[in-house]
């Protein structure tokens, strides 16, 4: 069997002050085209493993392997060139509010910019009509020139996907990219994130905290409890007791439908 | 001040001297504040009962033994005051005394922490190195703990009350020895009143003859003006400072921000030297640079006048800038990170568009600034319109200084006006 896609080995991070261990000793592999779901209770790792991938936070220990190149050992400036490849969606979006949405897609393209036309502002017409392209793929083609804050919290979401999209990413990142918006608009964002993981062949690995959407769109979930790494496996394996021990004796689930 | 808490975070060592050093502090927060107390004592009594000899200028002079009294004195107050639990320094760091058991403290156990500390703090906090509390607290049963900081606390109105009243009775005395020091004549106000009167009437009949013409008395270099010329290059200098200021500024207010910057040693040492050039060189007023520059490119001359008020500006803008960015929210500085750009594109395309249009008001308020500064640097020698109203002043060419004062106020009226839209068309 070849190597897997992407290889996290005895990952740990340490919170410098307060001596917070944020992740303990994960070990996990992805294969490429999954769609893997880490769930888990807020303060259990999940943003923190996130970033610890895009090195967005600097890991304590542990190594990252993707695509057969080691992460952790990459100099700034070469990391910067992988995260070209990984897209990443956010809890909060993460967008300028006062800049155009098409303002905010651009940005995405900026890792294969040179420097003095990112300086400028200054994105080739490709880059443009590529941008165009995105935000009608996410079915905002008339809002391109709305300013942000104007969107909705659904629309804005969509923003964030048509930046990722400008990456053409390999792997998406996404850190609980629905725990802002409601019901059914988390199942509109989820179905973007399916598409580009079946469509566009990006592996996702996405943090939720609904199970029953994890259990809807995963391929596969790992679950974190305290940084540690407490259930690796099928979506359908997770059963009520697992289910106790990743979320607590007190849980309930709660469905999304 | 709680030993457990040391034993959690960090060094044990380096811990223990944070809490000592925050105990010295309020320590010397209540010494000092007993010592202002005596100093204004002895003010008041040598004011009305010469007793003891101070200065005009409110120095006070006293005895070789004098002073040695003064300082253990109020030392002794100070212990007082804390093991009391009347303190403003254990108030200032959100402690008070309490006792071990949480039972009430009796006036003979203060009396015996009172008397121990005489023994204890001269040889340097003793029994605090082994941990917790020092030797005095803890032989007198109680200990420095943090105050709850629950407002529906049994006594708190009480405590409230009684720092109100130390709080009356410092601002009182403040008042009243500050009255005397600074010796203030209000009747001079009215005394004098019917000599000014007469500039007054002087000023109020304004002599607009050299608005336009030039006057040929006033001249600078071999060129005379009229109150116009000089007020066109009043505005232009101000313009010219606040467009040049800010260009620089705008720059260095992003290595003056900390979270532009990073946490690397050079990142540290950037922001250092940009946010100490910004602190220093604002805190010397513009009229201070303006003396300077006129010594330096020559008196009365307009360049003096824009290089003060462009230092001025752009230390005063770069530290607003740079309070600005590092106010941004951070989210979308994230997103360029994670989508692979670098610092310069992370500042151009995540911070920049969200601090634009508070740079602008900042700018435009500047502008303002310099404006109502333009009119007086002349006074220091930075040339401009200010030139002339001090010259007609010493000719005691009283309408004349009417006319120019007239039209300083018209400026200083259309900038504030102008800039007050132009914010408000940003914000």
């Amino acid at each position: 069997m070849a190597n897997p896609y992407l290889v996290v080995e005895h990952l740990t991070k340490v919170y410098e002050r307060g001596q917070v261990l944020a992740l303990r000793d994960l070990s996990f592999a992805v294969e490429k085209g999954e769609f893997l779901v880490v769930i888990g209770l807020s303060g259990s790792g999940k943003s923190t493993l996130l970033r610890c991938i895009n090195r967005l936070i600097e890991p304590t220990r542990g190594r990252i392997w993707l695509d057969g190149v080691d992460l952790t050992r990459l100099s700034q400036a070469r990391m910067r060139r992988v995260r070209r490849r990984i897209g990443m969606i956010f809890q909060q979006f993460n967008l300028v509010d006062r800049s155009t949405a098409i303002g905010n897609v651009l940005t995405g393209r900026l890792g294969y910019l040179p420097g003095w036309r990112a300086l400028l502002g200054w994105f080739p017409k490709e880059d443009r009509e590529k941008a165009l392209a995105n935000l009608e793929r996410v079915g905002l083609r008339d809002k391109a020139y709305v300013r942000v804050d104007q969107l909705s919290g659904g629309q804005r979401q969509r923003v964030g996907i048509a930046r990722a999209l400008m990456q053409e990413p390999e792997i998406l990142l996404a850190d609980e990219p629905v725990s802002a918006l409601d019901p059914a608009t988390s199942h509109s964002i989820m179905q973007y994130l399916e598409q580009m993981n079946r469509q566009d062949g990006a592996t996702v690995i996405a943090s939720l905290h609904f199970l029953s959407l994890a259990r809807r769109y995963g391929t596969r979930i790992i679950a974190l409890k305290d940084g540690q790494l407490v259930f690796d496996g099928l979506p359908t394996a997770i059963d009520n007791a697992k289910f106790k021990e990743i979320y607590g004796e007190d849980a309930e689930e709660v469905e999304v439908r | 001040m709680s030993g457990d808490n040391a034993a959690i975070v960090g060094s044990a060592v380096g811990d223990r001297l944070a809490v000592l050093s925050r105990r010295a502090f309020s320590f010397l927060l209540d010494w000092m504040t007993w010592g202002y107390v005596a100093y204004c004592v002895m003010y008041l009594l040598n004011h009305y009962w010469y007793t003891v000899h101070v200065d005009w200028w409110g120095t006070l002079t006293l005895p070789s033994w004098g002073w040695s009294v003064v300082v253990l004195a109020t030392l002794e107050l100070a212990v007082w005051s804390r093991s009391l639990g009347r303190s403003l320094g254990q108030r200032a760091i959100g402690v008070a005394l309490q006792d071990a058991a949480g039972g009430r403290i009796t006036a003979g156990r203060r009396l015996v922490r009172i008397l121990l500390w005489h023994v204890s703090v001269p040889l340097f906090a003793a029994g605090f190195w082994r941990g917790g509390d020092p030797w005095h607290d803890r032989v007198a049963g109680m200990g420095l703990r943090p105050v709850s900081p629950d407002p529906e606390r049994p006594g708190r109105r009480a405590l409230a009350t009684q720092w109100g009243i130390v709080a009356l009775f410092l601002g009182v005395l403040t008042l009243w020895v500050g009255w005397l020091i600074i010796g203030i004549n209000f009747q001079i106000l009215a005394r004098r009143a019917a000599q000014t009167g007469r500039i007054w009437g002087e000023m109020l009949r304004p002599d607009f003859r050299y608005f336009t013409t030039p006057d040929p008395v006033f001249s600078l270099r071999a060129l005379s003006y009229s109150i116009l010329d000089l007020a066109v290059v009043t505005v232009f200098m101000a313009l010219t400072a606040t467009i040049l200021g800010s260009v620089i500024a705008f720059p260095l207010s992003f290595v003056g921000a900390r979270n532009v910057m990073g946490f690397s040693p050079s990142g540290w040492a950037a922001y250092g030297i940009v946010r100490g050039f910004f602190n220093v060189f604002r805190s010397i007023e513009t009229i201070i640079w303006g003396s300077i520059f006129a010594v330096w490119v020559g008196y009365g001359t307009t360049l003096a006048g824009i290089l003060a008020l462009t230092v001025h500006t752009i230390a005063a803008l770069g530290k607003l800038y740079s309070e600005q960015v590092e106010g941004v929210s951070p989210g979308p500085l994230e997103a360029v990170w994670a989508a692979g750009g670098s610092r310069v594109q992370v500042v151009r395309h995540a911070v920049i568009p969200q601090v634009l249009p508070s740079f602008w008001a900042f700018t435009l308020y500047r502008w303002d600034i310099n404006v109502r500064m333009s009119t007086v640097i002349a006074l220091v020698g930075g040339g401009g319109i200010g030139d002339m109203l001090f010259y007609y002043k010493n000719q005691g060419d009283w309408p004349k200084v009417g006319a120019v004062v007239i039209v300083i106020v018209a400026i200083v009226w259309a900038m504030d006006y102008i800039s007050g839209r132009l914010r408000e068309r940003i914000a």
